[in-house]
């Protein structure tokens, strides 16, 4: 990374984070709860089996294997993504009629409606999150251990409260599936690889928590998350008094911590019983999406 | 009352007509073939595909006063690819199914084009020849509109059957308007009279049974398609050749039905301008399972080599390697890797042909090989500066890991079934670079590392004023000394770039423009006004 030396520095730190490169913003694909299904085909471990196959057979090479994005299609289920289309009927309609004045073709005369239905299944399964599964466990429990025994708010924010120099969490079930939540309690540098053929849509936030450690020309250290980082400078939220600090990067050194911040070792210093209710509270967090805006003509009158 | 408005109305009329810089005359062979350099006509600027502009306005001294003169919005475009042309002061940019013409040295509208829908396609630019520009539609036409006010004049379409124009900016040779792209039979490349859209020649990339090649694909696979080609090429006017690259082979990542070279995918090819005739190829990754196409512009380049006169062909290819080709007749001088890892082969032949590294065929649960089908570098566009004889091209350093589908290949059943990720070892992630090689060895000069940039994004341009304009994928426009990599000057567009940027001059003041997301963003000198 860069030209900089990478170092290794010991921190007692305390820190949990869901996954290396999220962010909470999603909203989830649901209003207040799975709606029912459309079609007997959602749900329905053969159907969604069959639709992978269909899915790679004919998708994959577009919008990615997993549905992360390809050279030429969005992804359909990649995390941090919100959907254009998000009912089942939605995903349905876009695959067998395509999507006029884009290269998204229709399906129509290559699937029967009954397999459109299992390819849809299977995204819809993709999207899916904790929310929709989440772990056995008693959450009050593990909602006490969040914020007294692990700290785990000393640098994580559920709503409002905590700190905030890891993710936000409060919106977790919605954006994450239960594996990776475990994987970033108990796993180091649990990253997560980019699809090969994504094309950003635009300019992103780099939510990678890298940390850093900033020497300035006058020997000042500081040490923290790297926001953003270009050729010319970067931007770090400080570690110890969560200030936002700019730094031209022809006047300082940066050193690349490779090890995340957040411990990867829950799964020893807790219990199993104690883990396994702090999953079931990190698996119940969850906004709800804000409501739809007025349809057209509707709301107050424009002045 | 009234006269006097006249008056006032007429003396404003002839003063703009005293002092109004008239755009007069077509553009015409002897435009394109030697091109002024206060125009930027072509995608790469020059048949040779240099991508070098003579101007030497704006230089290592002084760029880093450069300034943003103006901008304008593309409401509703996203994802631009094209390098703005600009003819006489006037400049064309735009995208499927739309052209915007404006003052290149105010940035005001002078008129637009839109055909339905509104498109947001990836698409490289306008094309220019006598009195039209033209645009590529995305129902798969080729538009001739006046120049001066964007009237329809006339539509092409791919005379074959079941082929679609694919995203390249027309390119204007020889009264001719060269196109190209992929569909049923694979891919094309198709020759349309300038003036009247009378189709010409046609050539495709995959030869039916019986022609020359197609022994080289097993059964009946050719007929799988592939070989899409969606980037144009180069054109040598004294040998009457052009030079195009072509895709990969269908489908992509997987090579069990088409035993075989599966010719001419990833290949580079000559064809005669006047007939389509093919007169050589030179196929970089044969039974290419990677997705490796050859669509790096070929730069074509006069120098002594191994102390002979020769007419080279130049280029960074996606597999890692570079390549230095006689041009005259497609034999390979020289190959060397150009980014840090290349494991899917272990050397290359005397005839250039790779010879191949086992482990590296893809898998159901996916095989690591080095570059990543994202490729050592991509269709960003490279340059070359005969004042440092250097070629500078994106290297994107990085390993990648490559899946086949999860069933076996079935033909007719629409996609690949295969995709690609980024290696999830540390030490191979991606990592974009400008990188200057000697044009002649190969041998890295320099290396600009473009933090932050992970996957290709924008190409290169060179000028006289000793500077390679280095957009950055993430939104940076970056100056850099053309002998050191050193940034001299940067301008953060704010939007996502993945165009190559253009110089031009007008009325004594050179311009850099670049595409950046939506907008298009000219700077010059504090003098411009």
């Amino acid at each position: 990374m860069s030209t900089s030396t990478v170092t290794r520095t010991v921190r007692g730190f305390v820190l949990l984070s869901a996954a290396c490169v999220l962010s909470i913003s999603l909203h989830a694909q649901r209003g207040g709860g799975p709606p029912a299904p459309a079609n007997a085909a959602i749900g329905n471990p053969a159907a969604i089996a069959e639709g992978e196959k269909l899915y790679n057979e004919a998708c994959t090479a577009c919008h990615g294997k997993d549905g992360t994005g390809g050279e030429l299609g969005p992804p359909v289920a990649a995390q941090n993504r919100r959907y254009l289309r998000r009912t089942d009927p939605e995903i349905f309609d876009t695959i067998k009629n395509g999507i006029a004045g884009t290269q998204m073709p229709p399906f129509s005369a290559q699937f029967t409606d009954d397999n459109i239905w299992k390819l849809t299944a299977y995204i819809h399964g993709l999207r899916g999150t904790a929310f929709d599964t989440p772990a056995q466990g008693d959450a009050a429990a593990g909602e006490a251990i969040f914020w007294t025994g692990a700290k785990c708010g000393g640098c994580h924010m559920v709503k409002g409260k905590g700190n905030v120099l890891g993710p936000d969490l409060s919106n977790l079930a919605g954006s994450r599936k239960v594996q990776n939540i475990v994987d970033a309690l108990t796993k180091v540098n649990h990253k997560i690889v980019a699809d090969g053929g994504t094309h950003d849509a635009t300019i992103v936030a780099n939510t990678s928590y890298q940390p850093v450690r900033v020497t300035t020309a006058d020997g000042k250290v500081v040490s923290g998350i790297l926001k953003n980082e270009d050729s010319f400078s970067l931007q770090v939220l400080g570690k110890d008094d969560l200030n936002l600090y700019r730094f031209k990067r022809a006047d300082v050194k940066v050193f690349y911590d490779p090890e995340s911040l957040m411990p990867h070792d829950w799964d020893k210093r807790l219990s199993p019983a104690e883990f396994q209710n702090l999953l079931a509270y990190l698996t119940r967090l969850y906004v709800p999406p804000p409501p739809a805006p007025p349809a057209r003509g509707g709301g107050a009158p424009v002045g | 009352m009234r006269s006097t408005i006249r008056k006032a109305r007429f003396a404003s009329l002839s003063l703009a007509v005293l002092l109004g810089t008239v755009v007069a005359g077509q553009v015409k062979d002897a435009d394109l073939l030697k091109p002024d350099p206060n125009d930027f006509l072509l995608y790469s600027g020059s048949y040779d595909s240099q991508r070098h502009s003579l101007l030497k306005q704006i230089t290592s001294e002084n760029v880093g006063r450069l300034q943003a003169k103006w901008m304008f919005h593309l409401t509703g475009a996203k994802d631009l690819e094209a390098p703005p042309i600009v003819y006489k002061g006037v400049m064309y940019v735009g995208q499927y199914n739309r052209v915007h013409a404006l003052d290149a040295a105010t940035g005001r509208l002078i008129w637009e084009h839109f055909r339905q829908p509104a498109s947001v396609g990836w698409q490289r630019g306008i094309g220019i020849y006598g009195d039209m520009v033209y645009m590529v539609a995305q129902d798969s036409a080729l538009v001739a509109l006046d120049r001066r006010t964007g009237n329809p004049i006339w539509e092409a379409r791919p005379s074959q059957a079941g082929k679609r124009f694919q995203g390249p900016m027309p390119f204007a040779a020889k009264g001719l308007i060269i196109m190209s792209g992929s569909g049923q039979g694979g891919g094309f490349i198709e020759a349309f009279d300038a003036l009247t859209g009378k189709p010409k020649w046609s050539w495709n990339a995959i030869p039916k049974p019986g022609e020359p090649g197609s022994e080289t694909w097993a059964g009946d696979s050719w007929q799988n398609g592939g070989s899409p080609i969606w980037v144009s090429g180069s054109y040598d006017p004294t040998l009457n050749l052009i030079f195009w690259g072509t895709g990969q082979p269908s489908p992509d990542f997987v090579g069990d039905n088409r035993e075989g070279d599966n010719l001419y995918s990833d290949s580079i090819v000559a064809l005669d301008i006047d007939t389509g005739k093919m007169k050589w190829h030179f196929q970089n990754t044969p039974h290419d399972v990677h997705d490796w196409d050859s669509l790096e512009m070929p730069v074509l380049l006069d120098a002594n080599f191994n102390g002979q006169p020769r007419k080279l062909l130049l280029q960074a290819n996606r597999n890692g390697v570079y390549y230095i080709l006689d041009r005259t007749n497609g034999r390979f001088l020289r190959g060397v890797p150009f980014v840090s890892k290349v494991d899917w082969m272990t050397s290359l032949s005397p005839e250039g042909r790779p010879i191949l590294a086992p482990g590296h065929t893809p898998t159901v649960q996916g095989t690591k090989t080095c570059p990543s089908t994202a490729g050592a570098t991509n269709w960003p566009s490279p340059a070359y500066s005969p004042d440092t004889k250097l070629f500078y091209l994106i290297a994107q350093e990085g390993c990648g890991v490559t899946y086949r589908s999860t069933t076996n290949f079935r033909p007719g059943q629409g996609g690949s079934g295969t995709a690609y990720m980024e290696s999830p070892d540390d030490r191979e992630r991606w990592q974009l670079y400008v990188r200057a090689i000697d044009a002649l060895t190969g041998k890295k000069v320099w290396d600009y590392e473009q933090v932050s940039s992970f996957h290709y994004g924008p190409g290169l341009l060179s000028t006289a004023g000793g500077l390679i304009f280095a957009p950055e994928q993430q939104g940076m426009f970056t100056a850099l000394d053309a002998k050191t990599g050193k940034a001299l000057w940067n301008f953060n567009t704010g939007g996502l770039i993945t165009a190559a940027p253009t110089t031009y001059s007008v009325d004594g003041h050179q311009y850099v423009a670049i595409s950046a997301f939506s907008n298009v963003i000219a700077f010059a000198l504090p003098e411009a006004p």
